[in-house]
């Protein structure tokens, strides 16, 4: 048994393309587009064509679409002319469109239009249900896909802005099969007191319009109006908007966007920190040499001063006092000597020496001394005292 | 809404109280007593300290919930 008993892929993708493309060479048909691309080199146009139940993949070359007379757009309904392509590598099918008309707005806007007419009329879009967001949120409970790069892009951008962030991830598919109910029912959970959060947002990444479908169901729309927590949405793209952006509090552009509007900067928070200390600290210096500047013209005041001022009198007081009194003690001890000099003086006068200067002489006899004449007689023997020297004497 | 009381962990705490210090420094700067001043002062500083740590030092917190919601 060899491989050529039998057909390969190939083979079998190379009878599908000849049965499909001769089958199919020219169809004409009604659909929706949406996810439109135009290719910005080539100028070829990548899109899907759609109804309520199917959809295929369309392209259309740059030649043909130079022809439109218009500029297609997601949700517009077209009528096609063009063939069926089958690309072997992938064993996919498309249509190449040659020719495409314009049918109006597509079933799926108008009836998006006529909901959200519905709903804005009931108030639900009104700016005055809107609620405040907080300046510092502490904790955030994001609904989105656990999954998808999304819940990444926004931990990356909370963590650089706002680490001291807690956020809480409320799992929901965000397309397809439930996530209709599932995005219901996590707003809901999310609202629960227990998780104690402070906002919730609504995420998902970009998408063909049919993606972002499920935003922009009555459903979800009403369990945003309902909730407690201020809601922030950010799905798909800038140019994406969904119904669930008018009712949300705050709409962000994308779910990167998101974490910037709501989370205050750590950049500029640590600038402020830095004014706000420098504040704090000049007030402070500022205070403290106010009172500097009292504590010294108090000390320059004429009170203190003068108090400084007897002081000094006093000091200069003293010391004069003190010369004084030195001063007397002197003089008296001075005039204490003159009196003793006048003393010795007079002593002096009237002592015997001072008369037997004058020429006067002491007459002692027998160590007596002799005051009258009669006390001698003859051949008394006596001894005359002078001034210098005495003489022995004999009475005649 | 779904308040619980004031967190005084929070950042968000210590940063509100720091702006109120500041306004009132700010405002009555020269009604305020030397003591009080001083205890704004350290109350200050010690808030811009906290909240400089957080900030510099927080690592984000992420949690899955496992609610019914969950496929």
């Amino acid at each position: 048994m060899t491989d050529n008993n039998f057909l390969s892929v190939s083979d079998l993708t190379l009878l599908i393309k000849g049965v499909l493309e001769n089958k199919f060479s020219e169809v004409i048909f009604t659909a929706e587009i949406s996810n439109f691309k135009r290719h910005f080199s080539s100028g070829h146009l990548y899109f899907t064509l759609k109804d309520d139940k199917s959809q295929i993949p369309a392209k259309m070359w740059k030649n043909s679409a130079m022809r439109l007379p218009f500029e297609p757009k997601d949700g517009m309904k077209v009528l096609v002319h063009g063939s069926i392509d089958v690309y072997i590598p992938h064993g996919s099918y498309s249509v190449i469109v040659s020719e495409m008309e314009h049918f109006g707005l597509g079933e799926l806007l108008v009836k998006l239009e006529k909901l959200k007419q519905k709903l804005a009329s009931e108030g639900l879009f009104d700016a005055d249900r809107k609620k405040p967001l907080p300046e510092f949120p502490r904790r955030i409970g994001i609904v989105t896909s656990e999954t998808g790069a999304v819940i990444q892009d926004f931990k990356r951008v909370a963590a650089k802005r706002y680490p001291v962030l807690e956020i809480l991830l409320f799992h929901a598919n965000v397309q397809g099969q439930g996530s209709v109910q599932n995005v219901c029912k996590a707003i809901a959970e999310a609202n629960k007191p227990e998780y104690d959060l402070d906002l919730i947002v609504i995420a998902r990444g970009g998408g063909s319009i049919e993606d972002l479908w499920t935003f922009n169901e009555e459903s979800v729309v009403r369990a945003i109006a309902e909730s407690e927590l201020p809601v922030v949405s950010a799905i798909g793209h800038e140019t994406d908007t969904t119904l669930v952006d008018y009712v949300s509090d705050l709409r962000a552009p994308t779910p990167s966007a998101a974490a910037e509007l709501i989370l205050p900067d750590k950049v500029d928070l640590l600038e402020r920190l830095a004014q706000i200390e420098s504040i704090i600290k000049t007030n402070v210096t500022g205070r403290v040499q106010n009172i500097k500047a009292v504590v010294e013209s108090f000390s320059k005041s004429y009170i203190l001063n003068r108090t400084k001022d007897v002081i000094n009198d006093n000091k200069v007081k003293l010391d004069e006092i003190s010369t004084e009194l030195l001063e007397r003690v002197n003089m008296k001890l001075l005039n204490t000597k003159n009196v003793i000099h006048n003393y010795e003086k007079i002593l002096n006068s009237v002592s015997p020496e001072s008369t037997l200067r004058r020429g006067f002489a002491i007459v002692e006899k027998d160590n007596n001394i002799v005051s009258k004449a009669n006390k001698l007689v003859k051949d008394d023997k006596v001894v005359l005292k002078f001034y210098d020297d005495t003489r022995k004497a004999v009475i005649q | 809404m779904a308040k619980t009381k004031e967190d005084t962990t929070s950042f968000e705490y210590s940063f509100t109280k720091l702006q109120q210090i500041m306004e009132s420094l700010e405002e009555n700067s020269d009604e305020t007593s030397l003591d009080e001043l001083i205890k704004h002062y350290q109350e200050g500083l010690q808030l811009i300290k906290t909240c400089r740590d957080k900030l510099n030092d927080a690592e984000l917190k992420i949690e899955k919930i496992n609610s019914e919601n969950s496929k």
